[in-house]
């Protein structure tokens, strides 16, 4: 079964992680609110594994489905 | 502190909020759906409001098709019934009642009938006849036709001309014609020129399998017939039959027989299963305030029908929606909201639409007054809160932010100290959390005074009451700190409390053994100090929702602002009749909206500067850019902080605290220093504020980034994105480094959690 994501990012060269100083590059993640999972791409460091959620994701799509689950 | 997130979207557990009868007792104190008086003295179950609502609008042909429902026949009817509804009308208390009837008949005779659809007309199987003529058996035949049986009339006369034209002398040549023609167009046989003799009616009772007759006719027959008036069946000799008086009770028996001919074709006691037949006792209560009393308007045009229509104040109980802006908002009355309340509690799993509606509500218990009945909903979405924190339903997020507070008010902000020099105290001064967080130097000006001027040793107790777990519905939570504030109040050896805050004095009254006062009644009774700044102009006074039922604090606050020079102007609902400003039930938290509109519902009452008593209020009306004080910036001469933001409502709570430990217990306050400076854009600043992210929150973040270097660099941009989790939220900030340290430019939150996958 092809591998379902919920929401792409790509960083296009234009992150650096300040730790590692190397590029961010499209990554597998998993978003988790309340015993729910969502699997998604997203820039992630390739040394150190930090994530990158991005403001407008954050207040946009991440705030909409934790307020669905929340009521559910 | 950490509070505990509810574990998962899949725990199915329920509780129940009522029983059936628990739910019923209090749905049936909403009266809104009640009819209106006119509509429940009608026999016939007309909508006479609706009605009297579309002339009104001009709308003739509507109103006609109204008065259709209830007869075939509508210009008999119209010009002979007796009206029971108009004495009934609510104006009638003020004056002139609305003529109703002549209403009916302006309808009748400016209404257009709508054509008939046309399409397939089933019929039903049981046959009916009908022998003799008079205002019962047209009627009735009206009502079998509508009920589509095969129906057949005996009567003496020789045409349908002259059956019609029996007991309806009443009625004009013209508008008994315009009814004739609705006969002719009615499916119905006639056998004309037939003797109602015993014959007749035992060969009728054979071929048919309904018999219906008038009632002289059948009592000339049969003497000893023994007609039910409220079946209108005479069982003795199986006859729909029974003795009518009047035209209205002609139309009324019709609509009761043809009930009975229903159960009779059903082979079912007539008497059985009817329903609810003629006029109710109707439990609307409708408010005449503002209305003037008004003349009849003799009808002879159109127009006079419109204008007559519209002196009908469409009798509704509106009290609790009037008043308040959440039921505004969602546009429902307590009765449909606490079923869908009721529902959505019940509800095991998907989505529960009514969360917010249950988190909305202020908790001010307004309704509860303004309703003739007490409906409370504030009683019912409490119920509905704590069930949901029960069953494991209840979201954490909407509250959080208000239960952190909390926290912090009675844990890092929490002060309990004897007066200083006192190993005992008379009494202790609990300003309230809100107090503190807007207004500490009127709370310092307010607790030197008391110490100064009271006998017996004042302590001081910074924290909160308890209100906002408990109307979070936290009920656990509401336990422990009711626990914990009496178990301070305990080692201060349980001293009169002189409460800062009515929601507070309300609270702290619950607990059990203590004697709780405002701190104005004690302010009266000492006298106002000398500080005190007197304002010579009118003021509207808001009282509190946590005064509600509290008049001696009502009044106490009027008395003294006119001491302090101020004109107290009567604003609508105040006293009980108090709307919340917003903040009350943590609405301020839940939905912005909705507080916004209760604040403007609050100030939409005056155009004057607003005084109040409670430090939520004051803060709340001065954002909406309304002149704003609290009696006590007025007592003491001090001015609270100008809308300050959700830090520095913790920066005033924790620094007064400090700043007394300091001055007044001589106690070492220990200086956290940071190492380096975090500087704020104001945009910075204002996103925090609206996104409910703390300076100290920052603070964490910041003191993760030292430690670990974790960010990202935006090349676009040139700002670092660093992150930190603390507790159930990842807080992320964008900065700068600055040569001192960090410059923010924005901060924003999610609670969603993140990691990598393979």
């Amino acid at each position: 079964m092809a591998d379902k994501n919920y929401y792409t990012i790509d960083p296009e060269g234009k992150l650096t992680c300040v730790k590692c100083g190397v590029k961010l590059q499209k990554g597998k993640a998993k978003f988790m609110y309340l015993d729910n999972g969502f699997p998604v791409e997203l820039p992630v460091c390739p040394k150190c594994g930090f994530v990158y959620v991005p403001e407008e994701l954050a207040l946009g799509k991440v705030l909409s489905v934790e307020k669905a689950l929340e009521d559910k | 502190m950490l509070i505990e997130e509810r574990a998962s979207t899949h725990v199915y557990r329920q509780k129940r909020m009522f029983t059936k009868e628990e739910l019923e007792q209090r749905e049936h104190l909403c009266v809104h759906e009640q009819p209106a008086y006119c509509v429940a003295a009608c026999p016939l179950k007309l909508d006479t409001k609706e009605l009297i609502g579309a002339v009104a609008d001009g709308d003739f042909d509507k109103a006609l098709a109204l008065y259709e429902k209830i007869t075939a026949f509508p210009n008999i009817l119209s010009a002979g019934c007796e009206a029971p509804c108009e004495e009934k009308c609510k104006l009638c208390s003020l004056g002139d009642g609305v003529s109703i009837s002549a209403i009916e008949a302006a309808a009748v005779n400016y209404g257009t009938q709508a054509p008939k659809r046309s399409g397939l007309h089933f019929k039903k199987k049981k046959t009916v006849a009908i022998i003799g003529s008079g205002l019962f058996p047209l009627f009735l035949t009206g009502e079998l036709v509508k009920k589509t049986y095969p129906l057949t009339v005996y009567c003496t006369q020789e045409n349908k001309e002259q059956w019609i034209s029996q007991q309806t002398e009443f009625v004009e040549k013209e508008a008994l014609g315009k009814d004739l023609a609705r006969l002719e167009k009615l499916d119905v046989e006639f056998r004309f020129k037939c003797e109602p003799d015993a014959s007749l009616l035992r060969k009728l009772q054979e071929e048919y399998d309904i018999v219906c007759a008038e009632y002289a006719a059948a009592k000339a027959v049969f003497p000893n017939l023994e007609a039910d008036r409220a079946l209108m069946y005479a069982r003795n000799e199986n006859l729909v039959t029974g003795e009518v008086s009047g035209v209205l009770d002609a139309a009324f028996c019709a609509k009761k027989a043809a009930i009975s001919v229903d159960r009779l074709a059903q082979k079912l006691d007539p008497a059985n299963t009817r329903g609810d037949e003629g006029p109710v006792e109707t439990k609307l209560y409708t408010s005449l305030e503002g209305v003037e009393p008004s003349k009849k308007i003799p009808i002879n045009s159109r127009e006079d029908a419109v204008s007559e229509a519209s002196r009908c104040i469409q009798c509704r109980c509106e009290e609790c929606i009037k008043g308040c802006a959440y039921l505004q908002h969602y546009n429902k009355f307590p009765r449909q909201l606490t079923r869908e309340i009721y529902n959505n509690v019940s509800i095991i799993m998907g989505d529960h639409m009514m969360n917010k509606p249950i988190n909305a509500c202020s908790l001010c218990g307004q309704c509860s007054v303004l309703c003739p009945n007490g409906y409370d909903m504030a009683e019912i979405c409490h119920v509905a809160r704590q069930n949901m924190v029960t069953t494991g339903k209840m979201p954490l997020a909407p509250h959080e932010f208000a239960l952190m507070d909390m926290s912090f008010s009675n844990d890092e902000a929490f002060l309990c100290r004897h007066q200083p020099g006192w190993t005992t105290s008379k009494y202790v001064f609990f300003p309230g959390c809100q107090a503190t967080a807007i207004a500490p130097a009127t709370v310092k000006r307010a607790y030197l005074d008391l110490c100064s001027r009271l006998d017996g040793g004042v302590a001081l107790m910074l924290g909160c009451c308890g209100a906002i777990c408990d109307w979070a519905g936290r009920y656990e939570m509401y336990d422990d700190t009711v626990a914990f504030l009496d178990e301070n109040l305990k080692a201060l050896g349980n001293p009169i409390i002189i409460s800062g805050c009515p929601s507070c004095k309300k609270e702290l009254s619950g607990h059990e053994g203590v004697e709780v006062h405002g701190i104005w009644e004690i302010l009266e009774n000492i006298g106002l100090p000398s500080c005190s700044k007197r304002i010579e102009k009118p003021v509207a006074v808001h009282d509190s929702c946590g005064a509600r039922g509290d008049r001696e604090t009502q009044d106490s606050i009027r008395r003294i602002a006119e001491k302090l020079g101020c004109q107290v102007v009567d604003t609508p609902y105040s006293g009980d009749k108090s709307p919340c400003c917003g903040y009350g039930g943590l609405t301020q938290y839940t939905n912005r909206e909705v507080a916004k509109e209760m604040t403007r519902k609050c100030l939409e009452r005056s155009e004057l500067p607003y005084l109040s008593y409670c430090m939520a209020c004051r803060d709340r009306f001065a954002r909406e850019g309304r002149e704003s004080m609290h009696i006590l910036e007025l007592i003491y001469g001090t001015a609270a902080d100008n809308c300050p933001d959700i830090s520095k409502k913790r920066y005033n709570r924790l620094g007064l605290k400090n700043q007394l430990r300091e001055e007044l217990w001589d106690e070492e306050v220990e200086k956290i220093e940071l190492g380096y400076t975090i500087e704020y854009t104001q945009q910075a600043e204002e996103l925090m504020d609206d996104r409910m992210i703390l300076k100290t929150d920052v603070i964490q973040v910041m003191n993760n980034f030292r430690e670990t270097r974790e960010a990202v660099l935006d090349g676009d941009s040139g700002l670092m994105i660093t992150r930190c989790r603390l507790g159930n939220v990842t807080f992320w900030v964008k900065f700068r480094e600055t040569p001192e340290g960090y410059l923010v430019e924005s901060a924003y939150s999610h609670r969603m959690k993140i990691a990598t996958r393979e």
